[in-house]
């Protein structure tokens, strides 16, 4: 039978049409001016809940930030002094070995960003079934992204900049134009990445992927090649004015007159430049200028052509990847899975099925064990690196305390970020698990073996790196390995047990859940923790060292027996104690409450 | 009001709808009626320019959807099957968001968020953030957003679903009072009872093609069987080891 009706087809929209009444196509003023409003609403909606309901964290991440900035501005001060009496001339190439690295993160960061926000989110999927301009939508998630990927520009590039304007004397001109200068400079590479974004989607959907996973592993191991390079020429001479020489020879190839971070650096030091006469300074300045209107006319041209492209391409790219079929995912059961469920007596099996029900979810959720790749092989990198530099026994046993602090709380982020939300996403299957002959306590317990395991390997791995490129007795190894083991399980105590203590059953997005109040004061109490632990365990090492390397006559009393063998005993003890607390009162806490749960 | 010519949708080498042509006029209800699979939501998406045709046009009112997309959507109201809000508006301001994005004057938008606050019951929490609705709140809001600028098509993908039974009744109420008044009403829907009670004509789509298109009583005809209900009907013609066609 054939389908077409017979029915005359429609025509224009009737004289009548009460829709040409009641609507009509918005001008671009009064688009964006709309946009904008919607963005002050949610702004404003997002400050007053959060003042309301999540105090804590607000005034947490305020302090944490104001802690943050001052620390990196007081180092700042002191490496710029530094600089500017030894090596003055190399803070150019430091604005640029900078701005660049920042430049390339930011293309690579605004574009992944905006890729979610224009082409998977719900609200897009929303602004595209109205009559809004394509550019228009582009600009408004484009803001959006911008601000996601350049807040830590702000917050890291900020302190520097003002901590070489206060060592350099500058004028208050350059504090006034450091604001432009940034924000200028940020839409350049934000841009850049929005219409590779565009580009990629609308005309590439098959390569897209190959293409993004070619450039991006090509930036990283060009990044990993000038580390590596840098850090391997790093020996006993690091410091001096030759190494300074050749380090800085390495970075050279970031300062190209055609990238924008060159006009930013080369802007920002010649607005710094504290002029001897009135007509140096003023020279000084215009010159500034000259580079800031650079920066503003290469922004502006590149979101007309970014703006022109979203016209084009943005309906294209969106209808071509609604239109990707996703690939058929076949799964089977891994011998490990295999030889968990089937390796054991049968009362522990209910738990044994639950974690590797755990596991399979962790290990099929690209974005949960990348993140834990790629933190700790940093860190891994990092720790392999420490041999290269010489350091006498005190530094060296200091260093290996504060590495062992750095994978704790490392760690303590992923249990925050991973697990503590893990018992409130049950809630949306808990009708699930409810009905299974299964007792609560085993779903508690199956969350804790999961996160202590899964941590517990990797963590006393990189200690052990750490400590052995640091070249540490096997005494402080063993001190160092059965503190990892407390922190981890401490740690995996705080996240299931105020897990489940605190659970939000109706959320469905694990980084809501985590930034909460529950998973904030998970955090917090993390980090206490963790301080606690490495407090505790470094004070006999370093006692000990002192009174090898002062004398025995200058440290007295309890301190001094703290700095024996006998002191060790005790405060491995302490840390134990301190563990079997961290592990045990919030587990008892969250099992009590989950038992009691009423979905 | 809404013309499919010849329109083939393609995903890689599977064809989702395989050339569509199909009138819909001014004042019809009509019901896209299919098994899972079958090119509904595709259908719809090229409907309210979510996709864009592999061939063939789609156009409403005369509009485009693919040339002129924007003039298209200002005569289209749509109602997900998922409603998309924003948790940090509340549900007036919503509104009001929407009628700005139409460009509907003040007076009238004012006039109108009102008139959609009462039909649709919303007064009690239209001022509470939507982060704190339910789901049949939301989807209540998302009709009312969509009727504001009293469009000359409404697009309905499964409309029902999280609705009380009070709040269906609204809906089909408003849908036929809309469709009497001159609106044209597309609707993709499982609950064939509604598009039985409903609908002026069915679609009954299998793997992308139109099975059937006409009234229940032409499907009776047309099956020889007198007496089954749609549900019968619907369930003959969409099975899989059915190749029975409609006339046959």
């Amino acid at each position: 039978m054939s389908s077409r009706t017979t029915a005359s087809p429609a025509s224009a929209a009737p004289p009548h049409s009460l829709a040409a009444a009641c609507s009509r196509l918005l001008p671009v003023d009064a688009e964006s001016g709309l946009f904008f409003r919607l963005r002050a609403r949610i702004a404003w909606a997002l400050c007053t809940t959060m003042l309301s309901t999540a105090r804590l964290r607000l005034s947490l991440v305020v302090l944490l930030s104001a802690m943050f900035w001052g620390s990196l501005y007081g180092i700042f001060v002191e490496a710029f002094t530094f600089l500017e009496a030894l090596h003055a001339e190399v803070i150019s190439l430091l604005f640029n070995a900078f701005f660049s690295s920042l430049m390339v993160m930011l293309v690579f960061s605004t574009g992944i960003l905006l890729y979610g926000g224009m082409y998977c989110s719900p609200e897009s999927r929303l602004l595209m079934t109205l009559p809004a301009r394509e550019e228009a939508i582009f600009s408004h998630k484009f803001q959006e992204a911008v601000w996601f990927s350049s807040w830590g520009f702000i917050l890291l590039g900020s302190p520097m900049l003002v901590a070489y304007g206060v060592v350099r004397g500058s004028p208050w001109t350059y504090f006034a134009l450091l604001l432009p200068f940034m924000m200028s400079f940020v839409v350049i590479p934000a841009t850049v990445g929005g219409i590779c974004c565009m580009a990629m989607v609308a005309w590439l959907p098959k390569l897209r992927l190959h293409a993004l996973s070619i450039t991006l592993g090509a930036a990283c191991v060009g990044a990993i090649w000038l580390a590596w390079s840098t850090l391997s020429s790093v020996r006993a001479d690091s410091m001096s004015a030759a190494w300074f020489e050749q380090t800085f020879s390495r970075l050279a190839i970031t300062e190209q007159k055609l990238f924008p971070s060159w006009w930013l650096s080369s802007g920002l030091l010649e607005a710094a430049r504290p002029g001897a006469t009135a007509h140096e300074a003023w020279a000084a300045f215009t010159e500034a200028l000259k580079f800031l209107a650079l920066l503003v006319a290469n922004g502006m041209l590149l979101q007309l052509l970014a703006g022109w492209l979203a016209r084009r391409a943005y309906r294209l790219g969106f209808s071509q990847l609604a239109a990707e079929v996703p690939a058929r995912r076949r799964r089977r059961s891994g011998w490990f899975d295999e030889m968990l469920v089937n390796g054991g007596s049968a009362a522990s099996r209910p738990l044994r099925l639950l974690l590797v029900k755990d596991i399979r979810l962790f290990r099929r959720d690209i974005s949960q064990w990348s993140q834990f790749l790629i933190f700790f092989g940093l860190l891994g990198l990092y720790f392999w690196n420490v041999r290269s530099f010489n350091y006498n026994n005190a530094y060296a046993s200091m260093i290996g305390f504060l590495n062992l602090a750095v994978v704790g709380l490392i760690l303590s982020t992923f249990t925050t970020r991973f697990v503590f939300p893990m018992i409130s996403l049950e809630g949306r299957r808990f009708w699930i698990l409810g009905l299974l002959p299964v007792h609560r306590d085993h779903i508690v317990w199956s969350k804790f073996l999961f996160a202590f395991l899964g941590g517990v390997l990797p963590c006393c791995g990189l200690v052990l790196l750490s400590d052995v490129m640091l070249g540490l007795p096997r005494r402080t190894i063993l001190v160092h390995e059965i503190c990892c083991v407390v922190l981890c399980m401490g740690l995996s105590g705080i996240a299931v047990g105020l897990g489940a203590r605190m659970p939000d059953l109706r959320e469905v997005s694990p980084s809501k859940i985590s930034s909460g109040f529950g998973g904030t004061l998970s955090l917090v109490l993390s980090s206490l923790f963790i301080m606690a632990v490495v407090v505790v365990a470094a004070l006999p090492s370093h006692l000990f060292l002192a009174t090898h390397a002062l004398g025995p006559s200058t440290i007295r009393g309890v301190l001094s027996w703290l700095g024996t063998g006998q002191g060790l005993v005790a405060s491995l003890a302490v840390v134990v104690a301190l563990g079997a607390v961290a592990t045990a009162l919030p587990m008892w806490l969250g099992l009590r409450a989950f038992r009691r749960l009423e979905p | 009001m809404i013309e499919f010519d010849h329109v083939t949708r393609t995903y890689g080498p599977k064809t989702a709808v395989s050339d569509l042509s199909l009138a819909i006029p001014r004042g019809e209800l009509f019901a896209l009626l299919g098994p899972n699979g079958a090119g509904k939501t595709t259908t719809i998406k090229m409907l309210v320019g979510l996709l864009q045709p592999s061939r063939g046009a789609v156009r409403v009112s005369g509009f485009d959807l693919v040339k002129d997309p924007r003039n298209a959507h200002l005569h289209i109201g749509y109602v997900p099957d998922e409603p998309c809000l924003y948790d940090k508006l509340t549900g007036r301001e919503f509104l009001w968001f929407i009628a700005d994005m139409f460009g509907m004057p003040r007076h009238l938008a004012t006039e109108r968020i009102a008139a959609e606050i009462e039909h649709f019951e919303l007064g009690e929490f239209a001022d509470d953030l939507s982060e704190s609705y339910s789901l049949g709140m939301k989807q209540r809001l998302v009709f009312a957003a969509s009727l504001l600028h009293a469009p000359d098509v409404l697009v309905l993908d499964e409309p029902m679903v999280g609705l009380d039974p009070r709040s269906v009744r609204i809906v089909k109420d408003l849908l036929a009072a809309r469709t009497r008044e001159g609106m044209t009403v597309f609707m993709s829907t499982h609950t064939l009872a509604m598009a039985e009670e409903m609908a002026d004509r069915v679609g009954i789509m299998v793997r992308g093609r139109l099975r059937f298109l006409g009234t229940v009583a032409e499907l009776r005809e047309q099956m020889a069987i007198e007496t089954t209900s749609l549900e019968q009907l619907y369930l003959e013609l969409t099975s899989p080891q059915s190749g029975r066609q409609p006339g046959e």
